[in-house]
């Protein structure tokens, strides 16, 4: 059991780094920065971490301050036992305050998702042929693609909106017979892989983000094998053309032959995320826009 | 503890401060190395961290507050006494609290040492993750063209959760907990706490924190660590081979460490590569098992008792899937 005295130093200690962890997350919430680690729905619980770190914090010093001699004990929670064990434990938790401080926040690019294979068929390949027209849906599951491809494939240009990119991909890539031809408007950032052969592959793409970084995956599409491109991997472009099908690897799955690609900035948000029901987000986006 | 050592214990909180606003002056300093490694590595780190922390603060809480506010023979009362109803019990108690892994530990450890047996326990830290609404939506959703996968992983959950149970009821007698509280003398006395007793919860909130804290920091770094370095494209050439492909999705299952509401999309994006079975291995080893985790249920258990945790969970989940890979 340590000495009362030791127990005050390592409550001021773990009080200073609760409060610190605090003030960091405060910190990544004011530079609207949280998005670059979770997704939006956890960053609701993230944000109103720093109260119960800031009670904790206050609780710990109240005790080493003024906590009577006799009730200070590590008994059940023990201390570390010299100070080598507790400069380790406290180094421990300093670690990612530093690293969180010491980089920039930066978005996931394309050596991640080379690490993490790139899903250019984010829907199942067996789903297949449709008949001509009709976006019938096999199962309730593949329901919502079929209502939004039909809302999509009217549109003169159709866009891939952030809001809903993994879907309006997916949907396309599903009916991907139909939807060949289709002009698009998409931005992403520009993926660039060496593939068999030495012939590079390119595509405009997005991190879809569900909980946090962790389980981020590549989604995006591939651009015509073809098309010359000279800008560096990881710059931000906005594409327009027609769509394709494409072979890559053992199947096919929906390409762009581009008419014009610019670059732009990089947006204020640059993962995507899931949405609960991409038609009415669809509906609700498309009035909102005016398509 | 040696005066000595004690004289250089409040350096380092100075250190900590100058290391802090150190760090916010050089960012003011030409943009620090550009290395893609470490970009990935940070924000996967950090992904991984503030992921798990509002959990890792809410299952502390809860279970200070059970130390402070519950006294120890209202929760014995409540659990029945034969081990198949407690068992059962346990399995639905996740239902009731959706909470990730990580705070199901610090929650446990005090249901423990409120009376709660050790099968009841174990069955409650298994299924917990597993058989709640939300993970089952999610599941549904990664896996839109095979809801069957989706069933079969609510199904091979309850029944490894329930079996482990039973088999730690029939082989455990001995009390596995590393820090018994016994072993400091009876019954721990309750210290008065300057500030009553919401102060205190917040102590030992603190304290939860701090314990549980480390495991998961040292989780989190292996887990970015092998996101960062582990090409996972390449990998898909295992997928051909079938019991290689079992035991790789498990072992990346581990490795990984992703919370259970979404580790159902990671798993879907190999669903064209490996077979059914190994996903299934994937989703129902992993929440039950990983780095972050298999850590702190070792700082919570004797390592003999957690060995054996582990490979009755490994065996059960890989026999388990396989099987349903039979009967498809």
């Amino acid at each position: 059991m340590n000495d009362p005295r030791v127990i005050r130093v390592h409550y001021m200690l773990r009080a200073a780094i609760l409060l610190l962890f605090a003030l960091f997350i405060a910190h990544l919430v004011q530079q609207d920065a949280l998005h670059y680690y979770v997704a939006p729905r956890l960053a609701r619980w993230v944000r109103l971490c720093p109260l119960p770190l800031v009670l904790m914090a206050l609780s710990l010093a109240l005790q080493a301050l003024f906590g009577k001699r006799g009730d200070l004990c590590d008994c059940e929670h023990r201390l570390p036992a010299s100070g080598v064990a507790g400069g380790a434990l406290y180094s421990l938790f300093l670690f990612p305050l530093l690293l969180g401080l010491l980089l920039p926040d930066r978005a996931l690019g394309s050596a991640a998702a080379a690490r993490k294979g790139f899903e250019f068929a984010y829907t199942s390949p067996e789903a297949g042929n449709r008949s001509p027209g009709g976006f019938s849906a096999e199962d309730p599951y593949e329901a919502e693609f079929a209502a939004l491809a039909g809302r999509l494939h009217s549109l003169p240009v159709i866009p891939v909106l952030p809001e809903l990119f993994s879907e309006t991909v997916g949907a396309m890539n599903l009916y991907k017979e139909q939807f060949a031809g289709k002009s698009v408007q998409v931005t992403g950032f520009l993926y660039r892989e060496k593939g068999p052969g030495g012939l590079e592959t390119f595509a405009v793409s997005r991190f879809l983000v569900q909980c946090c970084t962790a389980d981020a995956t590549p989604v995006g599409i591939l651009l015509h094998p073809q098309t010359p491109i000279s800008l560096p991997a990881d710059t931000w472009i906005q594409v327009r053309g027609k769509l394709a099908v494409i072979s890559y690897g053992s199947g096919d799955v929906i390409g762009l032959v581009p008419d014009e690609i610019r670059t732009v900035t990089q947006p204020a948000a640059p993962y995507v995320y899931t949405s609960a029901d991409s038609v009415a987000a669809w509906d609700e986006l498309s009035s909102a826009a005016g398509y | 503890m040696s005066a000595f050592k004690l004289k250089w214990f409040p350096l380092l909180l100075p250190a900590a401060f100058l290391l802090a606003a150190g760090s916010i002056w050089l960012q003011r300093l030409p943009a620090p190395p550009d290395n893609v490694y470490l970009d990935t590595f940070k924000t996967a780190f950090l992904g991984i961290l503030l992921e798990a922390l509002p959990f890792v603060l809410l299952g502390s809480l809860l279970s200070s507050a059970l130390r402070v506010f519950v006294p120890d023979e209202t929760l014995a009362r409540w659990i029945p006494r034969r081990p198949l109803p407690a068992i059962l019990l346990s399995c639905l108690l996740g239902v009731i609290f959706p909470v990730c892994e990580c705070g199901m530990i610090p929650l446990v450890r005090r249901l423990m040492h409120k009376g709660m047996p050790v099968y009841s326990a174990i069955t409650f830290i298994l299924a917990g993750p597993i058989l709640n609404p939300v993970v089952f939506g999610a599941t549904l959703t990664a896996f839109r063209a095979h809801p069957d996968l989706a069933y079969a992983r609510m199904g091979l959950a309850l029944a490894v959760s329930v079996l482990v149970g039973l088999v730690l009821y029939a082989a455990v007698k001995k009390p596995p907990l590393r820090l018994s509280l016994a072993r400091s003398g009876g019954e721990p006395h309750r210290p008065e706490m300057r500030g009553g007793k919401a102060v205190s919860v917040f102590v030992h909130t603190a304290d939860e924190f701090f314990e549980m804290g480390k495991y998961l920091i040292i989780g989190c770094l292996l887990t970015a660590g092998i996101q960062t370095f582990l090409d996972q494209g390449s990998l898909s050439a295992i997928g051909d081979r079938p019991l290689l492909s079992y035991l790789f999705m498990m072992g990346l299952a581990f490795a990984l460490s992703l919370c259970s509401t979404s580790d159902a999309f990671v798993a879907s994006a190999f669903l064209h590569t490996f077979p059914e079975g190994a996903l299934l291995a994937f989703v129902v080893l992993g929440p039950m098992l990983d780095f972050k985790n298999a850590l702190m249920l070792l700082s919570l258990f004797k390592t003999g008792f957690a060995l054996l945790l582990f490979f009755l969970i490994f065996a059960l989940v890989f026999t388990g899937s396989v099987l349903f890979s039979l009967v498809l």
